[in-house]
């Protein structure tokens, strides 16, 4: 992990029925800015293994006093949410990066447009106090359900008013999204953020209708999912490694002392591609090509697993 | 036929089709260079409308034709583009190469994205050059060593081309021995 920070739990609350916000300061230093749109990775130290997830800063990216991220608590998942919705309290000391950005705004966009969908308000959460610096032209389409997410209603109304469109499953109708994207103006720039489903309905609408594809911006909250246990033999420093069904190939890796450059943990920016000599992957990420995919000579380890019950890598 | 660019910023001008997603299509070409799109043309069956920057000729060009002089380009594209629908394509043919980045920089202002833009093969190889010394812009380069009309300097026309002003670089040549002078060479 590249230069680790230390990092007070100074407050934690509850932001939606399923979402707790942390509000971290600086254990020694300082915080520097960051731009909108940046995540933080922070370590867990579980009993077994440590795991690695990455969170947007829903801060205002000017403020260097604290990070605040919110997280979800999702069981099906591998045990970061759980760990930070269980095992965190304030008054901890936790381990993060530096934030990264991986999803900032395109400022040549005449229009800005943001689809929300549960804890992916995250995101534009440090986007909205720079677009309003700046007197950029925003909307935000926020997609909930009111019994588990939801987060920032209140605050966002007053903060934005009218730029604000929630949609509640529970209680108002769904987003016209369609709609909304055949009404955008020449230059409008879509940002989202939210879970795959979402995502797709607006890039499989966005083909269907003509909209410039390198306008559609979009970040998954992409922790890796859990898959089958298999065994990493790596040639160059002769180890084998077990891989457990929750832990990722990068994970792993790295509590093996094997460090692999890594940025995005979710499979899309491309930094911890690695070489494959022999064994089956199966490809999870967003990153390599059709044929990088088909081909079978590198794996996105962040993601990435092995269908085989054996992978070779050359590293 | 296009040269097989040696620098990577030398622009490719890739086989164009019709996407039948889009809604609007453009259709613009400098005088003398419809017939480059004209099948293309023909071929759109939908919204679609045909701009000439120049004068009418006598190429056969489809009735309702617009035209607009070099100088208004500006002007007219500059609101025309503003105002299209999101889903718009606009199709580019011209004598020059310059040209066609000049519509491609009109239309990315004007909030498009780059790939919007469909560029067909120049007709001709004439060069716009940019002087890196003295920063002044000649048209109509087609010879490398090409002297620059604003500073008097032997300039080495290079593939490297900047998209931002349509044009290719020109270093000077005999830096070290003015008496230096090699010999002149048709650009591709
Ligand atoms: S760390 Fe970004 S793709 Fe793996």
């Amino acid at each position: 992990m590249s230069a680790a920070m230390k990092v007070h739990v100074s407050a934690i609350r509850k932001v939606a029925p399923t979402i707790k916000e942390f509000i971290l300061t600086p254990a020694d230093g300082e915080f520097f800015p960051f731009s909108p749109g940046s995540h933080i990775v922070v370590e867990m130290q579980t009993d077994s293994k440590t795991i690695r997830n990455a969170y947007s800063l829903l801060s205002d990216p000017m403020d260097n006093r604290q990070y605040r991220i919110a997280v979800r608590l999702q069981p099906e998942s591998r045990g970061g949410s759980e760990f930070m919705h269980h095992e965190v309290h304030e008054g901890d000391e936790l381990t993060i990066t530096p934030p990264n950005n991986l999803f900032s705004p395109d400022w040549r966009a005449k229009k800005h447009v943001f689809f929300a969908g549960g804890v992916g308000i995250t995101p534009f959460m440090s986007y909205i106090p720079e677009m309003l610096r700046r007197g950029a032209d925003f909307e935000l389409h926020y997609m909930y359900r009111s019994t588990q997410t939801g987060a920032y209603v209140e605050a966002l109304r007053d903060l934005i008013g009218e730029r604000l469109h929630t949609y509640d499953s529970i209680t108002s109708s769904r987003a016209e999204i369609a709609d909304i994207m055949a009404h955008c103006p020449q230059g409008t720039h879509l940002y989202i953020c939210g879970p795959e489903s979402l995502i797709d309905t607006v890039r499989y609408r966005g083909q269907q209708t003509g909209w410039p594809a390198s306008h559609i911006h979009y970040e998954a909250f992409a922790a890796p999912k859990p898959g089958k246990p298999f065994v990493a033999e790596l040639k160059k420093s002769g180890k084998t490694i077990y891989v457990p069904e929750d832990q990722s190939l990068l994970e792993a890796l790295e509590a093996n002392e094997v460090e692999i450059p890594n940025l995005c943990r979710g499979g899309v920016c491309g930094q911890c591609r690695s070489p494959v000599l022999d064994g089956d992957i199966e490809h999870r990420d967003e990153f390599l090509s059709e044929k990088e995919k088909s081909d079978n000579r590198c794996i996105m380890p962040c993601v990435s697993r092995a269908k085989s019950s054996r992978l070779h890598l050359d590293i | 036929m296009q040269p097989v660019p040696s620098i990577k910023s030398r622009p490719v001008y890739e086989d164009i089709g019709i996407d039948p997603a889009v809604q609007k299509h453009l259709f613009i070409a400098q005088t003398g260079s419809f017939d480059k799109l004209a099948k293309l043309y023909q071929a759109c069956p939908s919204d679609k409308s045909c701009w000439i920057v120049g004068d009418d000729t006598q190429e056969s060009l489809p009735d309702n034709s617009r035209f607009v002089s070099q100088d208004g380009i500006d002007t007219v594209f500059g609101e025309q583009f503003a105002d299209l629908p999101i889903s718009s394509h606009i199709y580019v043919a011209g004598q020059n190469e310059s040209f066609l980045w000049d519509i491609h920089n009109l239309a990315t202002r004007a909030g498009l994205a780059s790939e919007q833009v469909k560029m067909f093969e120049p007709v001709t190889n004439q060069r716009r050059l940019f002087c890196t010394h003295c920063y002044t812009l000649t048209e109509g380069v087609t010879h490398s060593p090409y002297e620059c009309p604003g500073c008097g300097r032997l300039l080495l026309v290079r593939d490297h081309f900047s998209r931002i002003h349509a044009a290719y670089v020109g270093v000077i040549i005999n830096a070290e021995d003015p008496n230096d002078i090699p010999e002149t060479e048709e650009l591709s």
